[in-house]
């Protein structure tokens, strides 16, 4: 016997199985999840679609690494999470984005969000988004109002959100409006346009089980009655802007949404009346980063919203039970 | 045919074929020795018998004094040798009977048995009695005595009988190897405890085992037809996931109801019985043997003879290597049990218990050994839980010290199954932390 157990035996709680699925592995699936809103965003907006995807991808993995060593922790950059919160802030940029505005954006959703907040699973914004907020509100012009059309490179061209009106006008039919609405061909940000590809990747996550479905759910609910109630047109609603991009990648973000069900239902209505209430009555044209952003903040009381557990809330039927043969 | 189920549950790999046909074979250990402990399950036990004592295989050598006490009996002819703390499932250092049979005349067809009794004459107090005597314990893993089982108040109305066949644990084939080979004593065993309960009975089988049903079947059928049923029994096939054999969750499969939280499976008129207890039980009548010998599975890839065995109860696993159990030299893990709530072992220097359903040698390829990585909140053990719990912010609250926080959020309710653990993405240790969190809970009771 003794011959048999000399090397290392392991000493541990159970269980002492492990399902497949790790954290670098989902990591992995989003990224690939997100490669046809890269390959849509380059289609339509070129080059500097391109450079910007691979700048921010290339600053948030190196500002997760220096940050690391600079606070002595363990690098981890191989859980890929710094890779999805790259192309996450590069795809919510206008292609016109300067470079170094990019890696700013970039040093700010990693080292200011994620990495002060004691990094990956503690942060309580989400870091693609707060990036995205802290460069709208410094350089309101490059990041608000610098747009281009699709294939073109006049500058200043306003995202359909910016002015509905004016932009259903240049369609012969609404029909074609919601079209190019639906392929993406528009001004807007590089991944936030192509309505199909954003629809396709999302229902890969939710097949995959990658995401869950209520809060995105709700969200699109919420935003859709909420404009269907003071008149407006749902669809437009739906297609423009980033809704829907917001509702499959960024509401959905592990770190910076509730855990519990009772908990994802409100936070997914939350974002959808907010961003409602900022694009009907707000100052911005569009409100889904904000609308998430504020939902952030709230998660940590959303958790505290859960489902009945096993074996409680039956004291009514025991108790009628006894009432009756007593 | 339906299947019967519960909420959340994990899928992992059942690898079941590896022992999966092989007969149980009664094996002595090799050093001719025992190492008994002297409380396996109930209350704690006292040795009554004292170094140098000469003892016959089925005498009681420790017992206990309180209502949910349980005698533990020799399970070998010969000397006691030692009375001493051996360690034992769990890791603890417990006090332990050795017996050492005589090296000259060892006669081992010597028995000091109790009477052979015909339960169905018996009053309901009487077979709850013989059942105490003959020391049998719940045999699925957590060695509740059964007699206490049995002894719920008056007042409950029990509808079912559920013998737990489910055994959901990977590896584990040991309870539907006795199935298919001691079917008899099974059903025996059920009317006998049909006798107590007055109550029809289910035999739960996950849906891997399905290939039983017919046989079973039969011999149900041939009962029935002999008009010698008093009380119906019918086999139900639940689904394959884990934990469809934790109790609480194989009574809400099967009748829909809950387990009040803290409470026990009679408040849902359910009895809840391993496969294994009912043959303990059917023995200690037709053959007056107490509980004495354990069948158990020995698997996992770092055992190159996978096998199902019976052994004396206090067979050291390590006297069975390598006369028995043939190793690999890749093993990193030595389980008592399954590999979901098993407990590693640092030597196989450990005593087959009452409760030992399986001894398991995992390598390094097919266990989990990775360091754990911070939460990232993807909720995934909350989808899982069998008890519909949180186990992220359950295991949070555990951390940052609020422990009262924890309990509020059900930490008393957890069942310890490991679907969280399993799942977690990041390998967070999350049943570990609320075994310990259990733990703060008790002690802070007790100041």
């Amino acid at each position: 016997m003794q011959e048999n157990i000399l090397n290392d035996i392991y000493l541990s709680p159970g269980p002492h199985f492990s399902g497949k699925r790790k954290s670098w592995q989902i990591m992995l699936m989003v990224i690939i999840a997100l490669l046809p809103e890269c390959v849509m965003g380059v289609v339509y907006f070129g080059i500097p679609a391109l450079i910007t995807i691979l700048v921010s991808v290339a600053s948030c993995v190196l500002f997760e690494a220096l940050f690391q060593k600079a606070i002595k922790r363990p690098l981890q950059i191989n859980d890929l999470s710094a890779v999805v919160t790259g192309i996450l802030l590069a795809l919510t940029l206008p292609s016109t984005t300067p470079i170094w505005m990019t890696i700013l954006g970039a040093c700010f959703a990693i080292v200011v969000t994620k990495g002060f907040f004691g990094g990956i699973g503690c942060n309580i914004w989400n870091p693609a988004l707060s990036g995205r907020a802290f460069l709208l509100m410094s350089f309101p012009v490059a990041i608000g109002s610098s747009w281009v059309a699709p294939k073109s490179d006049a500058l200043s061209t306003a995202t359909p959100l910016a002015n509905i009106s004016n932009y259903v006008n240049q369609f012969a039919s609404t029909n074609e409006c919601y079209w190019n609405l639906f392929i993406g061909n528009h001004a807007g940000s590089i991944g936030e346009t192509c309505i199909l590809a954003i629809i396709i990747s999302g229902l890969f996550l939710l097949v995959t089980r990658i995401i869950d479905w209520r809060a995105p759910l709700m969200m699109i609910l919420t935003c859709s009655v909420c404009t269907l109630l003071v008149g407006k047109d749902v669809l437009i609603t739906l297609l423009s802007g980033g809704l829907l991009f917001g509702a499959f990648f960024m509401v959905t973000d592990y770190t910076t949404s509730p855990v519990t069900k009772p908990g994802r239902y409100i936070f997914g209505f939350g974002c959808g009346l907010i961003t409602f209430l900022i694009r009907e009555f707000g100052g911005y044209p569009e409100g889904v980063m904000f609308s998430i952003l504020i939902m952030n903040t709230l998660v940590p009381f959303l958790n505290k919203l859960s489902k009945r557990k096993y074996g409680y809330g039956l004291k009514k039927q025991s108790a009628k039970k006894d009432g009756g043969k007593a | 045919m339906k299947l019967f189920t519960f909420k959340g549950g994990i899928h992992p790999k059942d690898r079941k074929e590896r022992s999966r046909g092989k007969s149980i074979s009664f094996v002595y250990p090799s050093t001719n020795s025992v190492t008994i402990p002297v409380t396996m399950g109930g209350s704690p036990n006292t040795p009554i018998v004292n170094v140098g004592d000469q003892v016959i295989k089925g005498q009681v050598i420790a017992n206990g004094s309180g209502p949910i006490s349980c005698p533990v009996h020799a399970s070998i002819s010969g000397t006691v040798k030692k009375i001493t703390t051996h360690l034992v499932a769990g890791g603890a250092e417990v006090l332990c009977i050795v017996i050492e049979e005589n090296k000259e005349n060892p006669d081992r067809e010597k028995t000091m048995y109790m009477d052979v009794l015909d339960p169905f004459s018996l009053s309901r107090e009487q077979v709850i009695q013989r059942i105490k005597d003959a020391g049998i314990t719940g045999m699925g893993g957590a060695s509740f005595p059964t007699h206490v089982k049995f002894n719920y108040p008056e007042t409950a109305k029990i509808e079912h009988l559920i013998i737990n066949a489910a055994e959901c644990e990977p590896y584990l084939t040991i309870d539907e190897t006795l199935l298919n080979e001691k079917i008899d004593s099974v059903l025996d065993g059920i009317q006998i405890a049909q006798h107590v309960v007055s109550a029809p009975a289910i035999i739960a089988l996950e849906a891997n085992k399905s290939f039983l049903l017919n046989s079973i079947q039969e011999k149900i059928n041939q009962l029935s037809k002999d008009n010698k049923l008093k009380h119906k029994i019918e086999v139900c096939i639940v689904k394959t996931k884990y934990p469809q054999g934790a109790e609480k969750n194989l009574i809400t499969a099967l009748t829909k109801k809950e387990v009040p939280s803290g409470g026990l499976p009679f408040q849902t008129g359910c009895i809840i019985c391993n496969v294994g207890t009912t043959i303990a039980i059917s023995e200690s009548f037709r053959l007056g043997k107490p509980l004495i010998e354990r069948p158990l599975t020995i698997s996992g890839d770092g055992c190159s003879n996978p096998m199902n065995i019976k052994v004396p109860i206090g067979t050291l696993v390590g006297d069975l290597i390598p006369e028995t159990i043939q190793l690999e030299k890749n093993v990193v893990k030595i389980l008592n049990g399954g590999p979901m709530m098993g407990m590693a072992m640092q030597s196989a220097d450990f005593p087959v218990q009452k409760g030992t359903s399986g001894v398991l040698f995992l390598t390094e390829k097919e266990t989990s050994t990775s360091n754990p990585m911070p939460c990232i909140s993807c909720g995934k053990c909350i989808e899982v839980c069998p008890m519909q719990l949180e186990p992220v912010l359950m295991a949070k609250a555990i951390n940052a010290g609020e422990i009262e926080e924890s309990k509020k959020r059900g930490l008393l309710d957890c069942i310890e199954c490991g679907s969280c653990s399993f799942v977690c993405p990041s390998d967070v240790p999350l049943v570990q932390t609320f075994k310990l969190g259990k733990k703060i809970l008790r002690d802070n009771k007790g100041k």
